[in-house]
C-alpha cells in the first residue's frame, strides 16, 4: 500500500497504491489508443516477430469499430504509424470497399499519417483478405487483419490442447485432415487461409487470403503483421522467412486458377480475378474483373497512354 | 490519381450515417434527454454499464441514445471510449458485508438472518400491459409526484410469498445505511454444510481489459469475464446448462440476491491514504450447490458468487451458477474445463455480435476460392482415376472436415 514518488514515468502497469500523479503521460493528441496500449502492442508485435508464425497473445482494446471488423489490423496499424506514414488500406483488394474507407479515415484522422491507394507511395498496407498484386519491399509493412488466427480449430476445439499442440509441433492431426480431405474428395478442399509452416516451426492461418496470394509470402522482402483483436493475437512473418503451405510431396499446392479468365477491364490473366455472374441463366455476360483495383486501373491508365 | 475514386465509398458511407443521425435527432417528437434514460430507463443504463464496463450513467445514457436503444450497440460505444484511457490505478478492494443494500431475497429459507427486502422489483406484479391512456397516466403520474421522495424505498417482509399482503412502507433513507446482514452462506459454514474452499494466499485478481484471458484461467479471470458478458448469452449459457447438451448445473438453489450500493476507494496520490471518489450498484448473488458427483463431499453443499454493474439480477444468478458449475467441470483444481472456454470466449456481447455482423462485410475473394474448389472437385471426379465416391459410401468413417470452424 505504500505510495512511491517517481521522478519519472512509470510505464509498468499501475497496481492498488500507485500514486496517481507519477502516471500522467506527458501531454498526447487525442487518438483512439492511449500510449500504454500503444507500448504494449509494439511489445507484442516484437515478440510476433522474433517467433515467427507465433500467436502471441495480447490485450486487445475495444476500437471503434466492431471486432471482426479489422480491430486487430487497426491496433496494428495505430501502434506503428507515424506522421511520416503513407497509408494504403484495402478489403477484398479494393480501397474503395466501404469498411477499407472507414478505416483508413480512423488512420488517417487520427494519427496524422497520409493515405494513398498507390502501393509504390505506402509504407503501411492494411489489408483483408488480400495482398496487393504489385511486388512489396523491403521497406514497407504489411498488415493483415484475421478473422480466425487458430489454424488448427477445424481440428481441436480446446483451447489448452491447441496450446499443446504448437509448442510441440504436433500437427500430425492437421496432416491427417488433409489426408483425409484429399482422398475422399480427390483435392485438398481448404480454399482460403491456407495452413502454411512459417520458419519450419509454427503453422499459421494466412489470415484468409486466397491461395493465389500464399506464394507471396514465401521468403517475401516485406514484414507481414496479423492481427486478430477479437481473439486477441499477433502474428509475424518476418522478411525473408520460409513459408511453406501443407501440402504433401505428390499433391502440389493449387493457386485459383480458371482456364480462359482475363481480366475484362485490363485484361491480366496473371492476377486474382473475381467473377462477375451472368445476370440470368441465358444470359452469356459473365465475365472476369481484377480484385485489386488500383492495380487494375494503373494497368488501364498504362495501355492507354502507350 | 486513385484518389477522386476511393472517395466514392466516403460519400456512401456519409450518407448513411446522416440517415441514422437525421432520422434519430430530428424525429417528430421531443428531444430525448440524458435524465429521462437514466430516471426511467434505468435497467437498460445498468445493462450497459455492466456490459461496457464503465460506470458512469450519463455516459451510458448517451450511448443508448446514439445507438437508438440497441444495448449492445451502446456498450461498444462505452468500451470504445474506456480504450482510448489509460489505466492509472486500481481500486481498493471491497468487503461486500459493507455494501449499502437496496435490496435482498434469501430464497433457501423463509426466516434468514436479516430480513427479506424485496426493494424495487416487479417480480410479484402481474404482467399485465398498463394501457390507460397515455395522457391520463401522465397526469396520475403528476398528481403521486406530489408526495413522492426520490430515494431507494425499501418494502420488508419475512417471506417474499406474503409480499403481496405485506405493508408497502419500508425504512427511510437513514436506515439504510446500517444493514449488515450475515449472510447465508455464513449460516451454513455453522451449520458445517459447506465446503470449505477459500484460499488464504489472496492472489491479485486478474484484468481481463489488459490481458488475454484464456483457459486454464484463475476464476477472477472468469468472474470477470462473467461480469462484462452479454446478459443474454450468460441467461443463455446458464439455460444449455439446464435443458441443453452440456448440463454442468446439477440443482442450485439461490443464497443470497442483493442490490447494493458499494464505495469506490483508490489511493490518494498526494497523502497515500485511501480516499472514496464515489459509489457504484452491484447486484451480488451466491448460489448453493446440492453436490452430486461421484468424487464431491455429498454430505455439504458449495457455492458459486456472481456480482455485476447495475441492478441486473438475471444476469448476477446467472453467473453464480455458471461459477460454481465451472469450478465443479474443471475437478476443482483450476483445470481447464470446456465449461470454462465457453465462459471466457463465448459471452462477450462485443465478440460475438461484431463477428456476426461482420458476415455482411464483402467477401467476393474468399467466396471465388471456394467455387475453385467446388469446381475443382468436380473435376477430379471425372477424371481418368475415379475417386472414392461419398455419395455410395454410408459405412464409411466420417473424415474430420478441415474447414470447420473457419467462417471468415
Amino acid at each position: 500500500m505504500s505510495a512511491t514518488v517517481s521522478e519519472t514515468i512509470d510505464w509498468s502497469i499501475p497496481t492498488e497504491g500507485t500514486r496517481l500523479d507519477a502516471l500522467v503521460e506527458p501531454a498526447v493528441e487525442a487518438g483512439i489508443l492511449d500510449e500504454h496500449a500503444k507500448r504494449e502492442l509494439r511489445r507484442a508485435i516484437l515478440t510476433a516477430v522474433c517467433v515467427p508464425g507465433y500467436q502471441v497473445p495480447f490485450g486487445s482494446r475495444e476500437m471503434p469499430v466492431a471486432r471482426g471488423w479489422g480491430s486487430g489490423g487497426l491496433q496494428i496499424t495505430l501502434a506503428i504509424v507515424g506522421l511520416d506514414d503513407v497509408v494504403k488500406v484495402i478489403d477484398q483488394g479494393d480501397d474503395e470497399g466501404v469498411n477499407a474507407v472507414n478505416l483508413r479515415r480512423l488512420v488517417t484522422d487520427t494519427t496524422g499519417a497520409t493515405e494513398t491507394t498507390e502501393v509504390s507511395e505506402a509504407t503501411v498496407i492494411q489489408t483483408r483478405h488480400r495482398i496487393p498484386e504489385d511486388a512489396l519491399e523491403a521497406h514497407q509493412t504489411l498488415v493483415l487483419q484475421v478473422p480466425v488466427p487458430e489454424p488448427l480449430r477445424g481440428v481441436e476445439r480446446n483451447i489448452a490442447e491447441l496450446g499443446r499442440m504448437h509448442a510441440e509441433a504436433d500437427y500430425s492431426r492437421m496432416w491427417v485432415s488433409l489426408y483425409e480431405d484429399k482422398v475422399r474428395n480427390g483435392v485438398i478442399t481448404k480454399s482460403t487461409g491456407y495452413p502454411c509452416l512459417v520458419g519450419g516451426r509454427y503453422v499459421i492461418a494466412t489470415t484468409p487470403i486466397p491461395r493465389w496470394d500464399v506464394p507471396r509470402l514465401h521468403r517475401a522482402p516485406f514484414l507481414s503483421l496479423f492481427g486478430a483483436g477479437r481473439e486477441r493475437k499477433i502474428y509475424a512473418i518476418p522478411p525473408d522467412t520460409d513459408v511453406e503451405p501443407l501440402t504433401f510431396d505428390d499433391v502440389p499446392f493449387e493457386i485459383e486458377k480458371t482456364p480462359g479468365a482475363r481480366c475484362s477491364l485490363c485484361d491480366a490473366t496473371e492476377a486474382y480475378l473475381i467473377e462477375i455472374p451472368p445476370s440470368d441463366a441465358a444470359a452469356d455476360d459473365g465475365r472476369w474483373i481484377c480484385s485489386d483495383t488500383a492495380w487494375c486501373r494503373r494497368r488501364r491508365v498504362e495501355a492507354s497512354q502507350s | 490519381m486513385g484518389y477522386a475514386a476511393a472517395r466514392g465509398g466516403l460519400d456512401a458511407i456519409s450518407a448513411a450515417e446522416a440517415l441514422v443521425r437525421d432520422a434519430r435527432d430530428l424525429a417528430n417528437s421531443p428531444w430525448l434527454e440524458l435524465d429521462q434514460l437514466i430516471d426511467r430507463q434505468r435497467l437498460a443504463v445498468d445493462r450497459v454499464m455492466g456490459e461496457g464496463g464503465l460506470w458512469d450513467p450519463r455516459l451510458a445514457a448517451r450511448a443508448l441514445q446514439q445507438s437508438e436503444g440497441d444495448t449492445i450497440e451502446a456498450s461498444h460505444l462505452l468500451r470504445s471510449y474506456r480504450a482510448t484511457m489509460p489505466r492509472f490505478a486500481y481500486s481498493h478492494p471491497v468487503d461486500m458485508d459493507d455494501a449499502r443494500v437496496l435490496r435482498r431475497i434469501v430464497p433457501a429459507f423463509r426466516n434468514p438472518p436479516g430480513p427479506q427486502l424485496l426493494g424495487r422489483t416487479t417480480d410479484y406484479t402481474g404482467r399485465l400491459l398498463d394501457r390507460t391512456d397515455d395522457a391520463l397516466a401522465r397526469e396520475r403520474a403528476e398528481k403521486r409526484s406530489i408526495d413522492w421522495a426520490p430515494a431507494e424505498q425499501a418494502v420488508t417482509t419475512s417471506n417474499p410469498t406474503d409480499a403481496g399482503t405485506v405493508a408497502s412502507t419500508g425504512p427511510t433513507k437513514a436506515h439504510l445505511g446500517d444493514r449488515r446482514h450475515r449472510r447465508l452462506l455464513d449460516v451454513l459454514r455453522d451449520m458445517d454444510l459447506m465446503v470449505d474452499r477459500r484460499r488464504t494466499d489472496d492472489p491479485e485478481p486478474a484484468d481481463i481489459t489488459r490481458a488475454a484471458t484464456r483457459p486454464p484461467a484463475p476464476r477472477s479471470a472468469v468472474l470477470a469475464t462473467m461480469a462484462r458478458a452479454e446478459t443474454g448469452a450468460l441467461v443463455n449459457l446458464w439455460y444449455r446448462n439446464i435443458l441443453g447438451p452440456d448440463g454442468y448445473i446439477h440443482e442450485v438453489t439461490l443464497g443470497e440476491v442483493r442490490h447494493a450500493e458499494i464505495p469506490v476507494t483508490v489511493t490518494h496520490p498526494h497523502t497515500g491514504g485511501p480516499v472514496d471518489i464515489g459509489g457504484v450498484r452491484v447486484t451480488e448473488v451466491e448460489a448453493i450447490e446440492d453436490l452430486d458427483g461421484a468424487d464431491e463431499d455429498r454430505t455439504r453443499f458449495d457455492a458459486g458468487y456472481g456480482l455485476c454493474f447495475g441492478h441486473n439480477e438475471k444476469k448476477a444468478i446467472a453467473m453464480a451458477n455458471l461459477d460454481i458449475a465451472c469450478h465443479r467441470d474443471g475437478g476443482g483444481v483450476g483445470g481447464a474445463s470446456d465449461l470454462e472456454q465457453s465462459i471466457l470466449m463465448t459471452t462477450d456481447g462485443l465478440d460475438a455480435s461484431g463477428f456476426l455482423e461482420h458476415l455482411k462485410l464483402p467477401h467476393y475473394v474468399t467466396f471465388r476460392s471456394m467455387i475453385d474448389r467446388k469446381m475443382a472437385m468436380r473435376s477430379a471426379r471425372t477424371a481418368e482415376h475415379p475417386v472414392f465416391d461419398t455419395t455410395t459410401a454410408t459405412d464409411a468413417p466420417v473424415p474430420v472436415d478441415p474447414r470447420e470452424g473457419d467462417c471468415a
